[in-house]
């Protein structure tokens, strides 16, 4: 029971600092038809999907071109509820908007029958425990949040796998989503279809229905997740990873990902 | 006599056969209703043609003045505009005012060859300023067999009706 416990406390203390809110990308616009727009990306950390509570850092905010390259965005403003990114797409072909923050690093212990936490790596952890820290183990945690933005006809460079960390892949290119038409996501860890992959779907609106409507999933043997969008509109999908791993600087790894698109009108 | 008959009914059915390719073009009828709003825009129109596989064959028609609104014309855009730029260089008109309008098609597909025999489908969508946007679509058969095609009035479509031939 107290081993249970301990386990609950642990798990809560981990999702309380890095999950408390969901962190997304939303672009004002997924789809466009003229070549040097700009579009308005909005990011916050919140509990409603796409309704604002705080605002981030945009200083990670990365764009991928069509071409392959990359290039940081700076017109950012970071607001009280949201922030805000100016971002001007050039030419023809698929975008790929995303805030990567490097892993962090968190060594959690026990002391005393106390749970605590350190923000330390496997190799930096040895000089910072206290004497007497039982059950120590380190975590490596990242996030990545993404969305994909199509000016004229869509290109695949931005969709292909990095083969790095949790990464989706779809046989449906992000601006051939569309309403009532089954859709399926591939959840890949290092490249390789991933089982047991967690996640949740939302959709906007959910400050106006009772029903949340959010559908909990978790990938099967293949790795994937299929569902129907009965509507049209904007969905985020967070899901994420934990595994065991062999590491100099970590015991576990977490990867966790947010990933904002558009179902289209048929 | 039973001979000249047969010979008649061939001839005839021949000649009706030969009458279907040199045949009028279809006709497509479609009316831009008058929308009551303090603020009306002419709304941007498409008009294709979709086979069984719904990959577009034929765009009929498009009413578009600039690029920036043309992605508005949600299943257009994905079907053709994204990626055919030519093909909407070529077509593209200018956008019309409230009325009834008559399109023609010879039944060629965007190459200009007859299209094969098959199921399609005919598409209207319409898209407009401060306005909403209406998706129209009926299925028909080639060779046609001459049915009419009547769609309903919806939003920013008034009635469209079609003969293919």
């Amino acid at each position: 029971m107290l081993k249970k416990a301990v386990l609950l406390l642990s798990s809560l203390f981990l999702s309380s600092s890095l999950q408390a809110h969901t962190l997304w990308l939303v672009p004002s616009h997924y789809v466009l038809s003229k070549p040097n727009s700009w579009i308005a990306v909005d990011a916050s950390a919140a509990n409603m999907t796409f309704v604002p509570d705080k605002g981030i850092s945009l200083n990670a905010l990365k764009l991928y071109s069509p071409d392959g390259s990359s290039k940081a965005i700076k017109d950012v403003y970071q607001g009280k509820r949201k922030s805000m990114a100016d971002v001007q797409l050039a030419g023809d072909g698929s975008y790929r908007l995303e805030l990567a923050n490097p892993p962090r690093f968190m060594t959690l212990y026990e002391l005393n029958g106390e749970r605590k936490r350190l923000m330390a790596d496997k190799q930096q952890r040895a000089a910072q425990l206290p004497a007497g820290a039982t059950n120590v183990e380190t975590v490596k945690s990242r996030s990545r949040s993404f969305a994909y933005i199509t000016v004229n006809a869509p290109t695949d460079t931005v969709l292909t796998l990095q083969g790095e960390g949790l990464e989706i892949s779809s046989s449906t290119h992000p601006a051939d989503v569309v309403a009532q038409e089954a859709l399926q996501f591939v959840f890949n860890i290092n490249g390789k279809p991933q089982q047991h992959v967690k996640g949740v779907l939302s959709y906007a609106g959910e400050l106006y229905r009772n029903a949340a409507e959010r559908i909990e999933f978790i990938t099967d043997s293949d790795g994937v997740f299929r569902f129907v969008p009965e509507q049209a509109g904007r969905y985020l999908i967070e899901a994420s990873y934990s595994a065991d791993i062999a590491s100099a600087q970590a015991d576990k790894v977490r990867e966790s990902i947010t990933y904002s698109f558009e179902v289209a009108l048929p | 006599m039973k001979f000249v008959i047969t010979r008649l009914i061939v001839w005839f059915s021949a000649l009706l056969l030969s009458g279907n390719v040199i045949a009028a073009p279809s006709e497509i009828t479609l009316e831009l209703p008058q929308i009551e709003t303090s603020q009306y825009h002419r709304p941007y129109v498409a008009v294709w043609v979709e086979d069984a596989q719904q990959q577009p064959v034929k765009l009929i028609a498009l009413w578009v003045e600039k690029p920036d609104w043309l992605k508005d014309l949600r299943r257009f855009w994905r079907k053709i505009g994204r990626s055919n730029t030519a093909l909407v260089d070529a077509v593209s008109g200018a956008t019309k005012k409230t009325g009834h309008y008559t399109l023609h098609w010879d039944g060629k597909d965007d190459q200009g060859k007859m299209l094969a025999t098959g199921n399609y489908t005919l598409f209207v969508e319409a898209a407009r300023e401060q306005g909403g946007r209406s998706l129209a679509k009926h299925a028909f058969q080639l060779p046609a067999t001459h049915g009419v095609i009547e769609i309903a009035a919806e939003g920013e479509l008034g009635v469209i009706s079609a003969v293919m031939r």
